[in-house]
């Protein structure tokens, strides 16, 4: 037998089952805490939270256990937390990808398989949800999708919301060259080209359906008429066919004219996916750090009213936080704490940005960048809280900020009734770094606990 | 157009051809092992097996065999890619083309095949694609693909892991591009047509003509997956070539080999053939690791070829400890038919793929239905090889000993009744055995005369 297993037992990695529900359906769980963040800013003091088939269903004080109920008592309780930056579960090649356009769905390249133990990781860390983005090597990188981090889920068990964002990537080193400022500048004017191309081929669109359906109208008209005067152009006809016969010459058909058909606008899936873009269907996230792409951006994206830019990394933001202030652009800032470690990317590495893009006014979130290491982001918040940010705004910058930026506030982000239970039971306060999670809940799940 | 060319099984126009094969032991595969058994073939099939003594063997068929060898079925390679002049094609999604055009009846693989006993060849192209050209089965003999063909138009090849130049997610973009188009394009000529009868109507009111009732003879839309309707109104030849393998896919008349690299691979491909309704006709070609997958392959109920090694080796990332899991192992395990392939890193015969199976713990019936008939089931010819029965083709290979000891060797293949090998006769393997020998010689004799001449003359000429 060589020593070797017949099957697969010897494997440390936790199972996959893509049979597994996702949440804890008929199963119920019973919360007491001293301290419940409801959401950011807003506690309440000793209340229990009860959770039905993955979903609160009350919150209040001395709340009785239903029957067969687990029951869990801690100290402080928090909405799980939600990595609005990240790339973990994604295969390697769809991260990097540089063969990406506007339809490509970052869900198609999620690999879960391969990256279990780091999703592992995340959760342990209270990271019960994510927003993967892949086709960094590509301008326009395709639609991001929110993820939940629980590694028993199946892909698309797990996706939370398929087209979260649209993402892009300005002025960042292509295949490990730096580029000068045209370059980096050229690249607004091509991400620009193609909100402008979807928001055309919308438009064509809708005037295509008008002009159907005009034209659809004067045809049943014609139609109707035709249909009426159709006993005369008969008789009309054997009359002509007659005189034609008599005088030996070649009978021939009244020409029949019509309105030509509109013409229906080509498909296009790439400018179908700008089109929602233009529209502000799904949000923008452009990654960008320098001043001069920034301003160019910026300008470049006042006339669309209806887009819904966010920026990434923005190292340099701080010069347009008036700006950014004024058209409510949020900006996801990566509190590397490794400084600026990956040479030219120019990562948010001056670790007071957080803190002084919201003194600014400028709506921050906080995210790992893009990597596989969302296990760090509660420390990443404490970093940015270490350097001046506002407590409320780090932990709503990790929780409901992520989640209302991609449209998930209504599911996820928050302790509230009626929505998923994600939940994270501590020992101390969620930014306290050396606060024990003792227990996390995802989709009223126990899926870790200490 | 599938022209669905019934092959003639003969070969080289030999109609009427008879022979008698002999062995100590016939390994069936359907029914237990026969001792000094013998087998009839008539017209390409066998028309008697069984011991030797209730038998009635014809006067007037040559005899090869005997007693001290074993006869088993001709082997069945489920998939390959080799054989062909280029395994690859540039273009991403290309149905309209085929193998047919590229295999190479003179190509080293095709005389191995008889050297390892295989008589059966699902000939595909290259994983390097979205969507591939029609496949082509194959016997290895022949000067023309018209003499090797077995089923001609038999298979598509689609690949879930990623093309070169593609990521996972462009490919699964791609794969759904592909159908989407074959989609728009149908509901477009549908409309087309539509708009035209519209016309047409309007125009002979205005005229004051009766229109004369043309109806275009096409056919409806098969398939369980998604309908165009109004395909019945346009003629099927009307339909672009480029378009139409992809819409025949759909309706369930080619074999889908799809290719999965990686264990994530696996639900995309089962994903596209759901919800293109080509799933029941699906079969996967799977790299080691996607033993990972195998849960959801037994719920899809699909069968496999295992194109990459039995032994999957790797590290978990924590411990760093190697982990070793025998992948036809986890899939007998969970209920799913699989064939076994020789076209993998250790290239080699399906003989000794077989024998490596059974070494890694797999029990012997399962590792040679894995290379007989089990293939012969996913290729769709079950009643036509993979065993040794009445009325199957007679593809034999006989054995100088047991087949799964590593001294035994393949001595006589017939495919259909033609004897197409003979080992005392194969130049390159005794060239091989017995040393290389200059042109023209006939025995080791004469090399080592020719060899002395030679060193003679270079002696000469210093």
């Amino acid at each position: 037998m060589l020593g070797v297993a017949l099957a697969a037992s010897g494997l440390v990695l936790a199972p996959l089952s893509f049979n597994n529900p996702g949440f804890a359906e008929g199963e119920s769980l019973l919360i007491r805490a001293e301290r419940v963040i409801v959401r950011p800013g807003v506690e309440l003091e000793n209340q229990s939270i009860l959770v039905q088939d993955g979903v609160i269903v009350a919150i209040g004080e001395g709340l009785a256990p239903p029957d067969g109920a687990r029951e869990i008592n801690g100290a402080v309780v928090c909405a799980g937390f939600v990595d609005p930056w990240s790339a973990l579960g994604l295969d390697a090649g769809a991260a990097r990808d540089s063969s990406a356009s506007a339809a490509t769905r970052s869900a198609d390249g999620v690999d879960r398989w391969s990256h279990a133990h780091h999703l592992e990781d995340a959760l342990r860390a209270g990271v019960t949800s994510l927003r993967v983005q892949g086709g960094g090597g590509a301008v326009i990188s395709g639609y991001g999708s929110m993820m939940r981090v629980d590694p028993s889920l199946g892909g698309d068990d797990a996706l939370l919301l398929d087209a979260a964002n649209m993402g892009a990537t300005i002025g960042l080193p292509r295949g490990g060259r730096t580029r000068d400022i045209f370059d980096r500048v050229s690249e607004v004017d091509r991400l620009i080209g193609q909100i402008e191309s979807g928001r055309k081929y919308r438009e064509s669109a809708v005037e295509y359906k008008y002009e159907l359906e005009e034209w659809q109208k004067e045809i049943e008209e014609k139609e109707k008429e035709l249909e009426k005067d159709f006993k005369k152009a008969k008789k009309d006809r054997e009359k002509d066919k007659e005189k034609a016969e008599e005088k030996g010459k070649e009978f021939k058909e009244k020409k029949y004219k019509e309105d030509k058909k509109p013409r229906k606008p080509k498909y296009d899936e790439d400018s179908e996916a700008m089109a929602r873009v233009a529209d502000g269907e799904v949000p923008l996230v452009v990654q960008s750090h320098r001043y001069e792409e920034l301003r160019s951006l910026l300008e470049k994206t006042e006339s669309y009213d209806r887009l819904r830019v966010l920026v990434a990394g923005g190292t340099e933001a701080l010069l347009h936080a008036d700006e950014l202030q004024a058209r409510g652009v949020p900006v996801i800032v990566w509190p590397n704490p490794m400084g600026p470690a990956r040479g030219d990317e120019y990562d948010g590495h001056e670790l007071s940005l957080a803190a002084s893009l919201d003194e600014a006014g400028v709506e921050v979130l906080i995210g790992s960048g893009g990597s596989d290491t969302s296990r760090e982001l509660r420390f990443l918040a404490a970093l940015a809280v270490s350097h001046g940010l506002d407590p409320d705004a780090a932990l709503n910058a990790i929780t409901l900020g992520a989640a209302n930026a991609f449209d998930v506030g209504d599911r996820i982000g928050s302790v509230e009734r009626g929505k998923d239970a994600d939940l994270l039971v501590l020992d101390g306060d969620p930014l306290d770094t050396t606060a024990r999670i003792r227990f996390v809940v995802s989709q009223g799940r126990v899926v870790v606990e200490h | 157009m599938i022209a669905h060319i019934l092959t003639a099984f003969a070969l080289f126009g030999v109609a009427d051809d008879k022979i008698v094969v002999e062995a100590g032991r016939i390994i069936t595969q359907s029914g237990p092992d026969i001792v000094d058994g013998v087998i009839v073939i008539e017209d390409g099939r066998i028309t008697e097996i069984g011991p030797a003594d209730d038998v009635d063997k014809p006067w007037d068929a040559p005899v090869i065999g005997g007693p001290d060898y074993t006869a088993m079925p001709g082997f069945v390679e489920a998939h390959t890619s080799r054989g062909l002049d280029r395994p690859n094609e540039s273009l991403d999604v290309a149905p309209f083309l085929d193998v047919r055009d590229s295999i190479d009846p003179v190509a080293f693989y095709f005389e191995d095949c008889l050297r390892w006993g295989i008589t059966t060849v699902n000939v595909q192209q290259g994983n390097n694609c979205i969507i591939g050209a029609r496949g082509m089965i194959v016997r290895p003999v022949g000067l023309t693909v018209e003499e090797m063909m077995v089923r001609p138009q038999h298979g598509l090849k689609l690949s879930a892991s990623p093309k070169s130049g593609k990521s996972r997610s462009t490919q699964a973009q791609g794969m759904r591009r592909a159908f989407d188009e074959l989609r728009r394009y149908l509901e477009d000529l549908v409309q087309q047509k539509k708009d035209g009868d519209d016309f047409a109507r309007r125009e002979a009111l205005h005229q004051g003509r009766d229109l004369e009732g043309e109806k275009a003879e096409g056919r409806e839309m098969g398939g369980t997956a998604w309908k165009v309707d109004g395909l019945d109104m346009v003629p099927r030849g009307e339909i672009d070539e480029k378009q139409e393998p992809l819409l025949e896919l759909i309706e369930g008349r080619y074999n889908a080999y799809f290719y999965c690299s990686s264990p994530m691979d696996v639900p995309r491909a089962l994903e596209i053939a759901r919800d293109n309704g080509f799933l029941a006709k699906t079969t996967l070609v799977l790299h080691e690791r996607c033993w990972k997958a195998a849960d959801l392959i037994a719920e899809a109920g699909v069968p496999v070829v295992l194109d990459g090694d039995q032994m999957h080796i790797e590290r978990d990332p924590l411990t760093g400890k190697e982990i070793e899991t025998f992948v036809p192992g986890v899939f007998k395990d969970k209920g799913i038919r699989f064939a076994l392939s020789s076209d993998n890193t250790d290239t080699h015969s399906l003989w000794f793929q077989a024998s490596l199976a059974i070494g890694f713990g797999l029990d012997a019936k399962t590792a040679m239905d894995a290379v007989t008939q089990t293939p012969a089931e996913i290729l769709g010819l079950g009643k036509e090889v993979g065993s040794l029965e009445e009325g199957k083709l007679g593809n034999v290979v006989l054995f100088s000993g047991d087949p799964m000891s590593i001294t035994s060797w393949v001595e006589h293949v017939v495919i259909e009744g033609e004897e197409v090998y003979d080992r005392s006769k194969d130049v390159r393997n005794t060239h091989l055995l017995e040393g290389t020998k200059p042109p023209g010689s006939t025995s080791a004799e004469d090399a080592e005369e020719a060899a002395k001449k030679e060193a003679d003359d270079e002696d000469d000429e210093d």
